[in-house]
């Protein structure tokens, strides 16, 4: 009962997002406007095959810290949100400060350390991100369901799941891309907030030196 | 804790007259000899930790999602008359040049002194944000 209320409400609300966010009604829709429709939604499922790979490839290399991450991102939300938003200003702010720098050649190393940073930032979270939605939509919640699940468990299983579940929102025009930039926005908190899901701090605490 | 108590600590047979005459011993010896409550942990009645099988790989599921991608992938790709590895390169490029370029000139109002105090506070928050401890699996 409960699942059928969950279900008919995601179609509900899936409808009315699609009703306000699709593109005015044309009775007719020209030639160059379908092609580059069908070129845009090409190069997005493209663009999610590559995402689709490279989260496989890094879960199964370091599937714990991504565990660790998505945990954090559930536990707390907000606290990554907050601190995703501030990193990312960060990264633009310095982005601009090392800009200034670039006919000094210092610039120009140090730009493109912070760019690897972020990319690597981006690309971890976004995958801990793609763990999160997969486990809160498709875990099991009890043992029992999982010794009868034969496929959807297992860490790859939910990012396969996030993947696909956030790719098909991808593929709604503006909503996509909004909710796409928030599971960024939500990936760079969660991989910064955890250490890239080792759990260690980023600063060590100054002690003075004592003598016993 | 006197004398007393620390030879009754270390030789309680031979001291045993300590125990009778020191109230905090014998309220001490007391509370460390009261047998402690033992339940049997029901083991399936604890809630699903996120470890719990989170090691399985599902390999139908994983080849079966990738591959799904790929064919419709490859079909947009065809239909609309482009190569997956131009989709995919269209896709992956980024103008950073002009994205630094645009938030370079919406800076440019503040001035040096803004947005080095712009700088200072983004830099600051985002510090004492990273100096929190995660939480995850504690909470």
């Amino acid at each position: 009962m409960r699942k059928a209320l969950l279900l008919t409400l995601a179609i509900l609300a899936t409808v009315v997002t699609a009703l306000i966010a699709a593109p005015a009604f044309k009775p007719s829709l020209s030639l160059t406007e379908a092609a580059s429709m069908m070129t845009r939604t090409a190069v997005i499922v493209s663009i999610l095959f590559v995402w689709i790979v490279a989260a496989i490839v890094v879960t199964l290399i370091s599937g714990r810290e991504i565990r660790y991450s998505s945990i954090e991102l559930r536990t707390s939300p907000l606290h990554c949100f907050a601190l995703g938003l501030v990193a990312v200003t960060s990264f633009v702010l310095t982005a601009i400060l090392f800009s200034y720098l670039i006919p000094y050649v210092v610039g120009i190393p140090l730009l493109l350390a912070l760019a690897v940073f972020a990319i690597i930032t981006k690309i971890y979270g976004t995958i801990a991100v793609f763990h999160a939605v997969g486990t809160i939509v498709a875990n099991a919640r009890s043992r029992e369901a999982l010794s009868r699940r034969r496929w959807l468990r297992g860490d790859l299983a939910m990012v396969v799941v996030g993947v696909l579940l956030l790719g098909a929102i991808r593929l709604i025009p503006v909503v996509g891309v909004i909710v796409w930039g928030i599971a960024s926005i939500f990936g760079v908190g969660t991989a910064l907030a955890t250490k890239f899901g080792r759990r260690e701090p980023w600063f060590l605490v100054w002690r003075p030196v004592s003598a016993d | 804790m006197n004398a007393d108590c620390q030879r009754y600590a270390e030789d309680p047979e031979t001291h045993a007259a300590h125990i009778r005459d020191c109230v905090a011993c014998r309220e001490m010896y007391a509370l460390l000899n009261t047998p402690v409550e033992s339940k049997a942990v029901n083991v399936e009645k604890l809630p699903l930790a996120a470890w719990e099988g989170a090691d399985y790989r599902s390999w139908p599921l994983v080849l079966g999602g990738a591959l799904a991608l790929l064919t419709v992938a490859f079909s947009l790709c065809m239909v609309a008359g482009i190569s997956l590895f131009t989709a995919m390169t269209a896709g992956a490029r980024f103008d950073w040049r002009g994205i630094l370029a645009s938030a370079s000139e919406a800076v440019r109002p503040l001035g040096p002194i803004g947005f080095a105090a712009a700088f200072l506070i983004v830099n600051t928050i985002l510090i004492l944000l990273l100096r929190r401890a995660p939480r995850g699996i504690d909470a």
